[in-house]
């Protein structure tokens, strides 16, 4: 169906101009897609009908300290069901993305011994992302196997990402099992360095022109991503279902921000300098529990991760949904999470007390590999829309043409609390993320 | 490494051990009209649940486990 948040996620990745995010995101999208193929209301009928066409449209937008960034992200998929046993489907996606990220970071030690002196720089982002993709889905029996490709194309960065997945009915279908691999091969511009330059003395990429051509002071950095997930969906009860899922991704390449500088000594700066090897393992369970008493639904997620940069996280999330009439659901949702910094993460690679100093050979001005939590709140509403049956049987179509069609609404807010992350010893201060989603679907 | 093996495997064992356990659970057909309606699966609305996710993931350092479709009817 779609997975047109993938590309958001490499955009809202692209914000802060970071490969290691269009890496994650990139990963991520096989994933959404196999979350997506043969999933929900729409695709439950989907061997009823012939074809069916989803757009989406979403806008984030955050404006903290001195940044801000604003990401729409236009879709449209359409999916075909010739035959019972197969579906093949196809999509575009864009991201249409401005703002302004950090270009230089330094931390509070470094200012305190240049006092006045404004060390941190912004740097104005636009940027327009391609993504056409395809794919099928291969049914039979109670087994499904899904293969798709994604192809992505920006300024700054080129991908090729492949999704196999299968999935499978047990114990008389209360039991689900599905399990999926996913490979990119990307690409990522960067400048080229001086002969016998070492990492401290690298510079920035400066600006993406001459990315991807055979200008002299540019080059392509490779990353690769391996991704595995596996899913167990039990129904327990005709109330109550369990779902635990299982991820695992191996990134091996280029993914520092080609952008950033860090401040790692007095009067040197350097180009953002990452490890290129980085392991990550998320473990999730969710419970499904619908309370007939009042009619509402309720999912309850706890997260757990870990990865070889030492970042490690919890998440707890809650929603409740319910009708409101027939086919209109509104759902509301919480959700609290909290992560350590990466082993090489420092505020300031210059000097000061502890946490503050340098951390080895690796230094990053990410804020996203700094320790801090979050605490979110949103809420959707979905209408999902089926003809009224014919008196006489037959397939009734809503306009003459739609078997069903589905609507859908959402907003969220995140606020962000950094425990260590500053702007040359400034805190970030309205550290809040919106995002608003759309979503319109048909079948015919 | 070796402790992290230690805490992972009796997780691992236990998972096991209830998705065998899962074969002894029967939900009839004709229960599952509520694990059936789009109200009780994990992705409720996938398009939506996908935006959110990823938006979320690329404003943390972590990644992974997101939610799988379906509602534990086996009918999707």
């Amino acid at each position: 169906m779609r997975l047109q948040l993938t590309s958001l996620a490499r955009v809202l990745g692209r914000s802060v101009r970071g490969p290691a995010r269009s890496a994650r995101a990139a990963g991520a999208a096989a994933f959404a897609l196999a979350s997506a193929l043969g999933a929900g209301p729409l695709a439950s009928t989907a061997r009823a009908q012939v074809a069916e066409v989803d757009t989406a449209h979403t806008l984030y937008h955050e404006a903290p300290t001195r940044t801000n960034m604003t990401v729409y992200t236009p879709g449209v998929d359409a999916a075909a069901t010739p035959a019972d046993w197969i579906t093949v489907r196809g999509g575009y996606e864009a991201d249409i993305v401005s703002g302004a990220s950090v270009a230089t970071k330094a931390g509070s030690a470094y200012q305190s011994v240049n006092p006045g002196v404004d060390v941190i720089t912004t740097a104005s982002v636009k940027d327009f992302r391609h993504a056409p993709r395809g794919g099928f889905t291969l049914r039979k029996g109670d087994v499904a196997y899904t293969a798709s490709y994604t192809y992505g194309t920006e300024n700054d960065y080129k991908s090729h990402s492949i999704f196999v997945g299968a999935r499978t009915d047990a114990y008389e279908h209360n039991t689900q099992f599905e399990i999926s691999y996913a490979r990119n091969f990307d690409s990522v511009c960067d400048r080229v360095q001086a002969a016998g330059d070492t990492p401290p003395r690298f510079r920035a990429l400066e600006d993406s022109s001459g990315c991807f051509t055979n200008d002299p002071l540019r080059r392509r950095r490779p990353l690769s991503i391996d991704g595995l997930q596996a899913s167990w969906t039990q129904a327990w009860t005709p109330t109550f279902a369990t779902q635990l899922v299982y991820t695992a991704q191996l990134i091996d390449g280029f993914q520092s921000n080609a952008y950033r500088s860090i401040i790692v000594a007095q009067g040197l700066k350097a180009q953002e300098h990452h490890p290129d090897v980085r392991v990550r393992q998320a473990l999730a369970l969710r419970l499904n529990w619908y309370v007939r008493p009042i009619k509402v639904a309720l999912r309850l997620t706890g997260r757990a991760y870990r990865d070889t940069w030492d970042v490690t996280s919890g998440t707890g999330e809650l929603e409740a949904e319910r009708y409101l009439v027939e086919g209109l659901r509104l759902a509301a949702r919480g959700r609290f999470y909290r992560q350590t910094g990466a082993l090489f993460w420092s505020d300031d690679y210059t000097g000061g007390d502890p946490p503050l100093g340098p951390k080895g050979q690796y230094f990053t001005g990410d804020r996203e590999l700094s320790p801090f939590w979050s605490i979110g709140l949103g809420a959707r509403v979905t209408y999902l829309i089926h003809p009224t049956p014919k008196p006489e049987g037959g397939t009734s179509r809503l306009l003459g043409i739609f078997t069903n069609a589905k609507l859908g609404a959402s907003v969220d807010a995140i606020q962000f609390s950094y425990d260590e992350y500053t702007l040359a010893g400034v805190p970030i201060t309205n550290a809040r993320a919106y995002i608003i989603g759309a979503t319109a679907g048909a079948a015919f | 490494m070796e402790a992290h093996s230690r805490s992972t495997l009796p997780l691992a064992i236990l998972a096991v051990a209830l998705a065998f356990a899962a074969g002894c659970v029967t939900v009839k057909p004709q229960q599952r009209s509520v694990l059936a309606d789009p109200i009780m699966q994990f992705e409720g609305d996938p398009q939506a649940s996908a935006q959110l996710r990823h938006a979320i993931d690329n404003r943390e350092g972590s990644y992974g486990g997101g939610g799988v479709a379906g509602g534990g009817c086996g009918c999707n």
